[in-house]
């Protein structure tokens, strides 16, 4: 178990450890937008850059890293608050803020930082996805990969195949509900559901009435798990129910 | 026809020597991409049909062969005579015949089709003499030009897959691990790591299976000397290639190749076919036992790919978006398995140091950068073209001794080396030896081998501009600073060349390029900020002067600069008026033009052709000032 | 924007026959297809995802990170002006504006009539003879704003 330097405070922590476990293992704080436990890290919006120097390098020699994918090793030292990160930092909350100026959770961040207002040019058509993947990614892990990144550069942009309503799409809402900054639009009621411009069905408990999930959602995960469909459709109340009559039963046991 | 023991390829080189030396007389027509526009197959195929026309009389045994890039691309088609050594130049296929019957066979040289020396005006005959050829030293470039790269037999004949064999039958893998270190070669594609070193990283990663790749992904805008290598002599990146598998113990490889280089896939294509059925790839090469293999993959248009974790993740078919390097290739590459990635002319350099050994090769060149570079010498110079030089050469030995000086003689003001990523050298530091540190104090790097040359005629900020606005399409959008920072760059510059840059935005420059260059996640991002970092520190009073005085000093950015008609040197000759695309220009033959200016919308065209350089340009602001008055 | 009109997917059946049905070979097959189309029709896209057992999402995503490849139909002869560095210097950009003048429409654009669309590209390597347009597969050196209507009169013709 390496053992590491973090803002001059000691940490030990797994060998297979991120930066970012080891800098929250020792209580200090750096921000991310791009990271989400149990994602694979990604690395892409250099929000969590910290100085790193590794044990054997020589004094006073230290690379800016990303903590989220950077690996721990023994003896390694960490400082997340030197002047050049802090800069760093504020420079790229400074360019999100000009792409997203009106996102509320950027202009907190940046306020963070100092940053009332941006330096840059500020998107004329304002939009407030920061491009940080984690939607594509939720929906890779799911085993859906129905929307994607298109386009490269500044034209990137997150979309489903050819901006049409995505034929893979089960409508869970992980994307939705995964994107820091709320800006992925869906409708859901009782009956239907709408997202990416699809629309989907509701799986509806047999005794309640209460739309579960999507149809297509129960498939695919009955059909990735080996559960039932049947399991998917029980509401959560209905399920409470089950358990209540359940312990009633017991009890006349007893 | 396969190749089975060591006995049988040096039979194979030999009987293909005699039969090349056979030959009483070769023409070698140039065919790469600068002569086939120029027109160079016609003037291939109009020998072809002339000595087949001839040789029904049997007085002379001609051959024809279609070459790779001799390099001087600025004076093609050209056709090499051999063994005479006469170089003709701007060969029509109408002169044909007339070559055939004077020099071929009556021995004769035909002056005007000669290399004429733009400084003395002197013809020149010989290829070797000419002043762009013979400053050349060629190791990964050797056969360009010599060897027709659709012939293995030729390529044999001149001694590709000699240091393969040697490697198969003389050599460990270990050993040639060995010879490659002493070479001191270091990657051709940019940043210059070791090649030995890269290697060893390589072999010393666990597992059985492992890759080697050959990046033919030349992106750098203004470098060439990778398309040229590969369309050329594309046996020598085979054979390196073949050698760097035997040193590792790869049984797989792949060429990864622009598709915007037709030619260079064509030609690599049949050479592999060809290797193949020598027995040179495939199992049990040269009945040595060693098995491997090589694959092309086509590049689909993505600058990026030239960064290793992004050309892995497109050969696996996916987007070219770089991954964090906390991990080496070398162990996790390609499929996550250990990778070495060499650039076209790092390869193509590999089958010589083992065929004349690594002391030879490290006999050249600086102390720390080893033997020689290929360089595409480019822009505001006379002969542009191709050119392989021992590191450590001077800036003004390559721009005047072999680039012939600058066009039309205009002062020189900087030359571009190391494409987006590098930097601008100023005239002051036109007597930098040009190795990987030299060129990296300087605030350039070495890159791909560009070197753009440019004169007075150049606008510093608007060639940082250039750069910042091709990355901006190049960036592939995965990390902040390189996708938003590059775009804010691109909205600040537009704003300098349109004379509304106010005070403060230099610093904002550079503070923006300081959190790209730490922040961004590859060396596209890391790297983007150079051109403007090396412009601002050289030229900065260009960039004052686009924000204070709303003037481009070099009257290039077209918001700021205007154009007239000096009434003095004027000769009334008419081209300007032809040139003018929006009908801005008056006046007849033989009479004084003029320039209106609300018509003009400044694009220099008529400043360009004018033979009498009687067209000046001056800062538009006073025209606005004149107005005021 | 126009209907993408069904096409013909025997061709892409065949192109799909000559490469192993997984997803290192998808941008070699797209490339055959854009070739094979002049563009990559959406339905081919769809084909190509389900033979290769790639999610359209990622397909869709590679033909639009590539530069080679366009989703809308392409003109009949393509123009391409190349914007590399030393082109730019030796006046790359008034071709491209001699272009739009010529053809109505700018760079990534097609005619009306699908006969021309311009491309800027970066960097053809043929550096030593800037600025250079490319017509159809014809390579013009040195090219000249007031020779652009004959280069593109001439199209792909071999002749200088």
């Amino acid at each position: 178990m390496p053992t590491l330097k973090i803002n001059g405070r000691r940490v030990t922590v797994d060998a297979d450890a991120t930066i970012l476990d080891a800098v929250r293992a020792a209580g200090v704080e750096v921000p991310t937008l791009c990271h989400f436990d149990g994602l694979e890290p990604w690395g892409g919006c250099r929000l969590c850059v910290v100085d790193m120097s590794q044990a054997g390098w020589e004094d006073d020699w230290f690379k800016v890293v990303t903590a989220c994918n950077h690996p721990v090793d023994e003896g390694m030292t960490v400082v997340t608050d030197s002047e050049r990160i802090i800069e760093t930092r504020r420079v790229v909350l400074d360019l999100l803020l000009a792409r997203c100026p009106e996102a509320p959770l950027i202009q907190e961040l940046a306020r963070d930082y100092g940053i009332e207002e941006t330096s840059y040019t500020p998107n004329p058509e304002p939009d407030d996805c920061i491009l940080c993947g984690l939607c594509t990614r939720v929906c890779d892990h799911i085993g859906v990969s129905a929307i994607s990144s298109a386009d490269r550069g500044w034209g990137r942009e997150i979309a489903p195949p050819f901006h049409k309503p995505p034929p893979d799409c089960i409508g869970c809402l992980a994307c939705a509900e995964i994107c820091p900054t709320d800006c992925i639009p869906y409708e859901t009621s009782n009956i239907r559901r709408t997202i990416w411009g699809k629309e989907f069905e509701m799986l509806r408990d047999p005794k309640t009435g209460e739309a579960v999930i999507t149809k297509e959602q129960a498939e695919h995960f009955a059909e990735r798990s080996g559960v039932p469909i049947t399991y998917f459709e029980t509401s959560d109340t209905s399920k409470r129910r089950q358990m209540a009559s359940t312990f009633q039963k017991l009890q006349v046991v007893k | 026809m396969r190749i089975e023991s060591k006995d049988r390829f040096e039979t194979l080189r030999a009987q293909a020597r005699e039969s090349n030396a056979s030959r009483m007389q070769q023409v070698l027509v140039c065919c790469g991409t600068g002569c086939l526009a120029w027109g160079s197959k016609k003037v291939a195929e109009a020998f072809a049909s002339e000595i087949a026309k001839r040789s029904v009389d049997a007085t002379v045994d001609l051959f024809v062969k279609s070459t790779g890039c001799h390099g001087f691309c600025e004076r093609g088609p050209l056709v090499a005579l051999q063994p005479s050594g006469i170089l003709y130049t701007k060969v029509k296929p109408n002169r044909v015949e007339e070559i055939v019957e004077t020099t071929l066979i009556g021995g004769e040289v035909i002056q005007n089709l000669l290399y004429k020396e733009p400084v003395s005006g002197e013809r020149i005959a010989q290829y070797d003499e000419i002043p762009f050829y013979k400053n050349q030293v060629r190791v990964a470039m050797r056969n360009i030009g010599r060897i027709d790269p659709t012939s293995i037999l030729d390529a044999i004949a001149e001694g590709a897959y000699s240091g393969l064999a040697r490697a198969l039958f003389e050599m460990t893998p270990d050993e040639v691990l060995d010879e490659v270190e002493i070479s001191g070669q270091r990657g051709r594609g940019g940043a210059g790591f070791a090649t030995a070193r890269k290697w060893r990283s390589c072999k010393a990663a666990p597992g059985d299976r492992r890759f080697v790749l050959c990046n033919g992904d030349e992106g750098d805008p203004g470098a060439f000397k990778d398309r040229s290598i590969m369309e050329g002599d594309p046996h020598s990146v085979i054979e390196g290639i073949i050698i760097g598998a035997y040193a590792l113990g790869a049984h797989e490889g792949w060429i990864y190749v622009r598709d915007e280089y037709p030619l260079a896939v064509v030609n690599l294509g049949i050479a592999i076919a060809e290797a193949r059925k020598y027995g040179l790839l495939g199992q049990n090469i040269m009945g040595s036992g060693f098995d491997f293999d090589i694959k092309i993959s086509r590049g689909g248009g993505a600058f990026v790919c030239g960064e290793s974790s992004a050309l892995m993740r497109s050969l696996e078919g996916k987007t070219g978006e770089p991954r964090a390097k906390y991990v080496h290739s070398t162990e996790k590459g390609l499929f996550d398995l250990p990778t070495v990635l060499n650039n076209v002319e790092t390869w193509a350099g590999i089958g010589a140091i083992i065929d004349r050994g690594g002391e030879w090769f490290a006999s050249m060149g600086t102390e720390r950068s080893k033997g020689t570079k290929a360089f595409s010498l480019v822009g505001k110079v006379k002969n542009t073209g191709l050119i392989e030089l021992p590191m450590g050469t001077t800036l003004r030995h390559i721009i005047y001794d072999i680039g012939g000086g600058i066009l039309n003689d205009r002062p020189f003001k900087a030359v571009q080396t190391g494409g987006p990523s590098g930097g601008c050298v100023p005239a002051e530091l036109l007597d930098l030896p040009v190795d990987f540190e030299e060129l990296t104090k300087a605030g350039s790097m070495m890159g791909s081998g560009g070197m753009i040359v440019m004169d007075d005629r150049t606008c510093m900020v608007d060639v940082s501009r250039f750069f910042l606005a091709f990355l901006e399409e190049e960036s592939c959008g995965k990390c902040t600073p390189c996708r938003e920072g590059l775009h804010q760059m691109v909205q600040i510059y537009d704003r300098l060349i349109a004379g509304d840059g106010v005070e403060g935005d230099i610093e904002l420059i550079e503070r923006l390029a300081a959190g790209m260059q730490l922040g961004s996640l590859c060396e596209l991002g890391k790297s983007a900020p150079n051109p403007v970092l090396s412009t601002l520190r050289y030229f900065r009073s260009e960039y004052e002067a686009h924000i204070r005085d709303k003037a481009c000093p070099a009257g290039i950015c077209r918001e700021l600069t205007a154009y007239e008609i000096i009434e003095e040197g004027c000769d009334g000759c008419h081209v300007c008026f032809k040139a003018c695309p929006v009908d801005a220009i008056e006046g007849v033959v033989k009479e004084l033009h003029i320039i209106h200016q609300d018509a003009c919308i400044s694009c220099g065209a008529c400043f360009d052709v004018c033979p009498t350089n009687t067209i000046r340009t001056f800062p538009k602001i006073e025209l606005k000032k004149a107005e005021v008055v | 924007m126009a209907e993408i009109p069904r096409s013909d997917l025997s061709v892409a059946e065949e192109i799909l026959g000559g490469y192993p049905a997984e997803e290192p070979a998808l941008i070699q097959i797209l490339q055959d297809v854009h070739r094979a189309y002049n563009y990559l029709p959406c339905d081919v896209l769809e084909r190509v995802a389900e033979a290769l057992d790639v999610p359209l999402a990622k397909v869709f995503s590679v033909s639009t990170f590539y530069k080679s490849f366009s989703l809308e139909p392409q003109g009949d002869t393509i123009v391409k002006v190349c914007t590399g560095t030393a082109c730019h210097i030796r006046g790359a950009g008034l071709l491209v504006e001699e272009l739009e003048r010529q053809l109505g429409v700018g760079p990534g654009e097609t005619t009306e009539d699908l006969s021309f669309t311009i491309k800027t590209v970066n960097c053809v390597g043929a550096c030593a003879m800037a600025p250079v347009m490319i017509v159809a597969d014809k390579y013009w050196g040195s090219a000249k704003p007031t020779r652009v209507k004959k280069y593109l009169a001439k199209g792909g013709d071999d002749e200088n």
